[in-house]
């Protein structure tokens, strides 16, 4: 046997007032153990006073701490620096109603105790009767209370006491007996689900309460506050950790796989800007330069032709040909070309194209553009169908309005971009044209593609106004520069000095 | 070069000289064949890179040079300036494939006193040529937009001194509008060749201006 301090270390939840500790300490610490001794040898008999807290220093907690006792029981083997795990079931009635529920215990040498898998205290002085309060804990049903006992040194026993007063009046006492089993187990929850059927064996009952060794006994009393069931809230249940794990697994797993994507697509959209640059490019070098090779292969040799020889004509409408093919390539390099991609590219060509095309027709253009139009991103659906629509009408001015004027006005209105095709020809009436076709359903199909509006005003003798207006791209603010490469040579000039 | 009495009137004005400057030797050889066959042309020599037209140019100093823009290393557009630093009186004329504003700009820029598609039709270009040598600047309203956009811009930063007076701009802006020479004259009543010489003053000062900027370019990266 082997004293120890007064120590019943309690559940986690609780607060234990450390007045019995400090009285424990200043008894020895002050009176020493001679005195303590001393007392021993001359009143063997007399139970020592309590250093129970609420000290009306009566024999009274005697009572208290000794009244529902079972009897000493241990392991059927003992020896020294011995666990032995003890095992006990029993069952509230249903419809019961629990008013009270007091446990007692103590182990020589020390205790570990469990109610239904759960820690409710320690204790490691086997003097020291330890009162639970464990009224809280007692639902009706099924209950299993599991004590870990150790032994340090010779005998060990566990002797303990669960009183339950039902509100019926009723009373269950449970004690130490040889109804309780021990047998060895781990794990940290001691409710007994992982015994061992195998291993497990009854307790064998050493003694009633003051059997030897254990005569003088007991000689404190600890109380311990009400014990309350652990209240577990959702979020501390293991489930929904999981279910927040999972989630939280699952959302980082969907993000991971969206940045994939979206560096994918960025990557895809990247190769495709690149490809187009290199199409354009190699149309334009290799095509390009093939053909005006070809084209002045062409004039040489026409003009090394007499006068007056067919072959001349037929040279010279070969070399118009490659002329025009020429042409129309360059529209293909324009349209594939993705460093064409803004709208003040589209503003310059569209210009271009509409000098170009009426200085063979009698009428004189005008261009009216919004000076300093900016370098928005202008993708190739809408600037080629824009550019289609304005051809189309281009055309058709050249073709039908007899005009001598006609204006080609770009601007910007806010987040859209407008281009207006005036001439100051005979002009038409809108509705019955439409009604024959003219390419103005083509222009209305080619701007509703693109989220485009056309409109057309005009009345017969007073001209006619094609207004074309298309959603332009958000400018996107860039946080760095990024850097163009030049897919054409020969763009940067350097003079060394002079 | 003095012409006798009875000559006839096309050799009584003197050839004038042609150097091209173009690196595929077949589409040099059709170039070549092509000015020869133009009245009063000659393609005295041709040059395979702007290295070569450096070292010849300068001894040849022909009337007109024909540059294209896309040579090996060193780039129509630095060769045009390298050449109007050394000889400024010399008439360049780019060669494009393509209609690319930008490299026509910068190659404005850089001196030339022109461009020409090189699908140009062969009446087309001895009309350009001899419009350069004539004194004229033809210009786009592409370019005349352009040209209006750039002084502009630079004038904010209020550190340049080349700057376009109020006519020239009122002229690039009526080129840019899509009006001819000859209608701007009319409207703003003055002559056609008055127009022609305040673009030339206008190639001039950009010509000025991007040698100022490379200048101070220059200098900076040295310092």
């Amino acid at each position: 046997m082997k004293s120890g301090s007064v120590r019943a270390s309690i559940a986690p939840m609780q607060r234990r007032t450390p007045q019995s500790f400090l009285k424990f300490i200043l008894r020895h610490g002050v009176c020493g153990c001679a005195g303590w001794l001393l007392l021993f040898s001359f009143f063997p008999a007399i139970k020592t006073v309590a250093d129970e807290p609420s000290t009306n220093a009566t024999a009274s907690w005697v009572f208290t701490a000794t009244n529902h006792l079972g009897e000493w029981i241990w392991d059927t083997n003992t020896f020294d620096k011995q666990t032995v795990r003890f095992l006990k079931t029993f069952e509230i009635p249903v419809g019961q109603r629990v008013s009270r529920a007091t446990l007692h215990i103590t182990v020589d040498n020390g205790y570990t105790l469990f109610i239904d898998g759960d820690e409710i205290g320690r204790g490691s002085d086997w003097r020291t009767v330890t009162e639970y309060d464990v009224t809280q804990l007692m639902h009706t049903g099924r209950h299993v209370i599991g004590v870990e006992g150790f032994n340090d040194r010779l005998e060990g026993g566990l002797i303990f006491g669960l009183h339950v007063e039902l509100a019926s009046q009723e009373v269950i006492d449970i004690a130490s007996d040889n109804t309780w089993s021990t047998g060895p187990g781990d794990g940290k929850k001691w409710n007994g689900s992982k015994l061992n059927a195998a291993t497990v064996r009854p307790a064998i009952v050493i003694g009633p309460m003051h059997t030897h060794p254990w005569e003088i006994w007991p000689y404190g009393l600890a109380t311990v506050p009400p014990i309350h069931p652990v209240v577990l809230h959702f979020w501390q249940r293991g489930w929904f950790q999981l279910l927040l794990f999972c989630t939280a697994a699952a959302a980082l797993l969907f993000s991971f796989w969206l940045l994939t994507q979206l560096s994918a697509q960025a990557k895809a959209q990247n190769f495709l800007k690149v490809e187009r640059v290199r199409i354009a490019r190699d149309i334009h070098d290799d095509l390009g330069a093939q053909l005006t090779q070809l084209l002045l292969l062409g004039e040489v040799a026409q003009r090394e032709q007499l006068e007056s020889s067919p072959a001349r004509a037929q040279f010279t409408q070969i070399c118009d040909h490659a002329r025009e093919l020429a042409h129309a390539m360059d529209e293909v390099v324009w349209a594939v070309n993705s460093r064409r991609d803004t709208v003040r590219d589209f503003t310059s060509h569209v210009c271009k194209y509409a000098q170009n095309f009426l200085r063979a027709t009698n009428i004189r253009c005008r261009l009216d553009v919004e000076p300093e139009i900016p370098a928005t991103a202008f993708d190739l659906p809408v600037r080629r169908n824009l550019f289609l629509a304005v051809k189309e009408a281009l055309n058709n001015a050249a073709k039908h309005s007899q005009a001598d004027e006609l204006f080609l006005r770009i601007y910007r209105s806010g987040q859209k971009l407008s281009v207006v095709v005036e001439d100051n020809g005979r002009g038409f009436n809108p509705d019955e044209t439409r009604a024959a076709g003219n390419g103005m359903t083509n222009m209305a199909q080619r701007m509703a593609e693109i989220d485009g509006i056309c409109e057309v005003q005009s009345q017969p003798g007073g001209g006619c106004l094609m207004l074309f207006t298309v959603p332009l791209p958000p400018e996107r603010r860039r946080w760095f520069r990024r850097v163009e490469n030049d897919d054409e040579g020969g763009k940067k000039i350097e003079i060394s000095g002079s | 070069m003095k012409p006798s009495a009875p000559v006839p009137p096309s050799t009584a004005k003197p050839t004038v000289r042609v150097v091209l400057v173009e690196d595929k030797p077949g589409v040099r050889d059709s170039w070549v064949k092509l000015i020869n066959s133009l009245p009063g042309f000659s393609c005295v020599q041709t040059c395979a890179s702007g290295e070569d037209a450096l070292r010849v140019i300068p001894v040849a100093n022909p009337d007109v040079v024909l540059m294209d823009i896309f040579l090996p290393r060193m780039s129509g557009i630095e060769c045009t300036a390298r050449l109007k630093l050394q000889l400024p009186k010399i008439q360049i004329l780019i060669l494009t494939a393509v209609e690319d504003d930008e490299l026509v700009f910068m190659a404005l820029e850089a001196g030339a006193d022109g461009y020409l598609l090189k699908r140009t039709k062969p009446d087309d270009l001895k009309a350009a040529m001899l419009d350069v040598l004539g004194g004229g600047a033809p210009m786009t309203s592409e370019i005349a937009r352009r040209v209006v956009e750039s002084f502009r811009r630079t004038s904010k930063q209020t550190k340049d001194t080349v700057r376009l007076t109020t006519r020239e701009e009122e002229i690039l802006i009526l080129l840019s509008k899509g009006y001819a020479n000859k209608e701007i004259a009319d409207q703003l009543s003055i002559s056609p060749e008055t127009v022609g010489s305040h673009l030339k003053h206008i190639y001039e000062k950009m010509h000025v201006r991007s040698r100022a900027e490379a200048v101070a370019r220059y200098m900076t990266s040295k310092a």
